[in-house]
């Protein structure tokens, strides 16, 4: 698979294999099959009920397929439980659809939630929380509760509660959810920083193909379930001229 | 693939289907019952070795709702039950002239079941319910996620501190139930029957025994476990659908009170 300009290096950080997930005696997801190398940028994209959430829901181990590897910073996951799990998502940060912030606990503590058992004083973490809120513009939110807050700047929160533990690979669910234009340029900007210094891969979904704009990145087009196309933004718009499955499913209409 | 079959979105979560659901649901209930207190214990365990901390403004809010909310209630209840068995006391003996006899059965009965079953009952119905609700609250708003992706056990926020709460409140409303019953039983004898409070005191200090004192102060930290373990297991059977949340509550409820009254059986049958 062709790696963009985004990727560091060729080896996977993450990998799927022959994975399917059943919900309700549904199929939801059928035969995908994904290699995403370090540094890298993709976004798995389709219309509504096409299986984006389920397949990260499945990437950051909250859901297990029905059948299918996955492959995550070299470690199967599958067959991780306790500890070891718990270690591997700290090199993973997530950003999920509908939110997933404490409502009962205020900014500042949702960001420090991921830092909770790390040997950290308590004035470390107040440092690192007020890193990331300045990074994404969150001055001054500390002592906020979520439900006092917009949807843009909840996911906005929720992207410096995942990014707070530098993470080497992040999921988020409904890249555009509540975000608007020069909020959503701006979170381009610091992904871009952090990806080029740090070699952060990231894994987006949304309903938009165009929605990363001009970063370098490659789309997976996944419709009912199954994944029709993965590729960069120009080879999509090369298939979808001749590939009307693809054609539909961008769409929306599949 | 068929039109048909394109009209129905994939759901977005596979927690969507019901859990313990069939034939083996109820082993399946038990499992995670099971794993949940597990898991609980050896949260206790490293919070006992300093290797974890307790969430305490979790522990704060469990303690007023297992506590403080329902202690004007529990007050009210055994104060009632205390001049129920005043006046009952006070019939028996004016046909019966066995004081001893009837007011010792008569404290035997309170502390040792009565006032055990109605704090269990009361707790079930505060914390054990709202345990529940809380768990499949934190299930539908994504909280739970929330707390997984970033390696956080969620018990850390439901069971750990809220179990805490239940066995000391339940611990501590059971010595006070008990004494406020027995009080308004004696004040009222006291007063209408004429009895002496040496000879009320010489009957409840026969009627019990130190080892049934013991016993009847184990018997609600059984009995709150169990509804902590209930609620546990109703609050997370719930999904992540919001119907799910009401029937968390009911369940737990009648759940709790049918597993303390047949505790209680047991105990009775097997362990005395």
């Amino acid at each position: 698979m062709q790696a963009t300009p985004g990727a560091i290096a060729d080896e996977p950080v993450l990998e799927l294999s022959g994975v399917y997930q059943h919900v309700k005696g549904q199929m939801a997801l059928s035969d995908i099959a994904l290699s995403v190398p370090r540094g890298e940028w993709l976004l798995v994209t389709g219309p509504n009920g096409a299986g984006k959430t389920l397949l990260a829901r499945l990437l950051l181990g909250l859901d297990r397929p029905s059948a299918g590897r996955i492959q995550l910073l070299g470690r199967a996951l599958d067959g991780l439980e306790g500890d070891a799990l718990k270690r591997l998502r700290a090199d993973v940060g997530g950003v999920l659809q509908g939110g997933s912030l404490l409502e009962s606990a205020t900014v500042l503590d949702n960001l420090l939630l991921p830092l909770r058992d790390e040997p950290l004083s308590r004035s470390a973490m107040a440092r690192a929380a007020r890193l990331v809120m300045t990074l994404l513009n969150l001055d001054g939110l500390e002592n906020q509760v979520p439900r006092a807050l917009s949807l843009g700047q909840r996911r906005l929160v929720e992207l410096a509660r995942a990014l707070i533990r530098e993470p080497k690979i992040l999921v988020w669910d409904g890249f555009s959810e509540g975000l608007d234009l020069p909020a959503m340029r701006e979170t381009l900007g610091v992904l871009s920083n952090l990806s080029r210094n740090r070699g952060l891969t990231l894994v987006a979904t949304d309903n938009r193909p165009d929605i990363l704009g001009d970063e370098p990145h490659r789309i997976a087009v996944l419709a009912r379930g199954r994944l029709l196309f993965t590729g960069t933004a120009d080879e999509l718009e090369d298939a979808r001229d001749t590939n009307l499955a693809l054609r539909a499913a961008l769409a929306g209409t599949i | 693939m068929s039109r048909a079959r394109s009209s129905r979105p994939i759901p977005s979560d596979a927690r969507t289907a019901p859990l313990f659901s069939g034939a083996t649901g109820w082993i399946e209930r038990i499992g995670l019952g099971g794993l949940a207190l597990v898991r609980c214990l050896g949260l206790y365990g490293l919070i006992l070795l300093g290797k974890a901390r307790l969430d305490l403004p979790a522990f704060a809010a469990s303690l007023r709702q297992a506590g403080l909310s329902i202690l004007p209630a529990i007050t009210l209840v055994t104060l009632v039950v205390g001049l129920i068995l005043g006046h009952q006391s006070q019939s028996i003996l004016a046909r019966l002239d066995l004081p001893g006899l009837v007011l010792a059965s008569g404290a035997y009965a309170v502390v040792m079941e009565l006032v055990p079953i109605l704090v269990g009952i009361l707790v079930a119905g505060r914390a054990g319910v709202a345990l529940a609700v809380r768990q499949a609250s934190l299930a539908v708003s994504g909280e739970i996620d929330g707390l997984l992706i970033n390696g956080i056990d969620p018990i850390r926020f439901t069971l750990g501190p809220v179990l805490l709460a239940m066995l000391l409140m339940s611990f501590a409303f059971t010595v006070w139930g008990s004494l406020v019953t027995l009080a308004t039983a004696g004040l009222w004898l006291w007063g209408m029957a004429g009895l002496s409070p040496a000879s009320l005191l010489g009957a409840f200090g026969r009627a019990l025994a130190p080892g049934d004192l013991i016993e009847a102060l184990l018997k609600p930290l059984l009995f709150s476990l169990l509804v902590a373990l209930i609620a546990t297991v109703n609050g997370t059977a719930a999904g992540r659908d919001p119907e799910g949340i009401s029937q968390a509550a009911t369940r737990t409820m009648i759940g709790a009170v049918a597993a303390i009254l047949i505790a209680d059986l047991l105990i009775v049958l097997f362990l005395r």
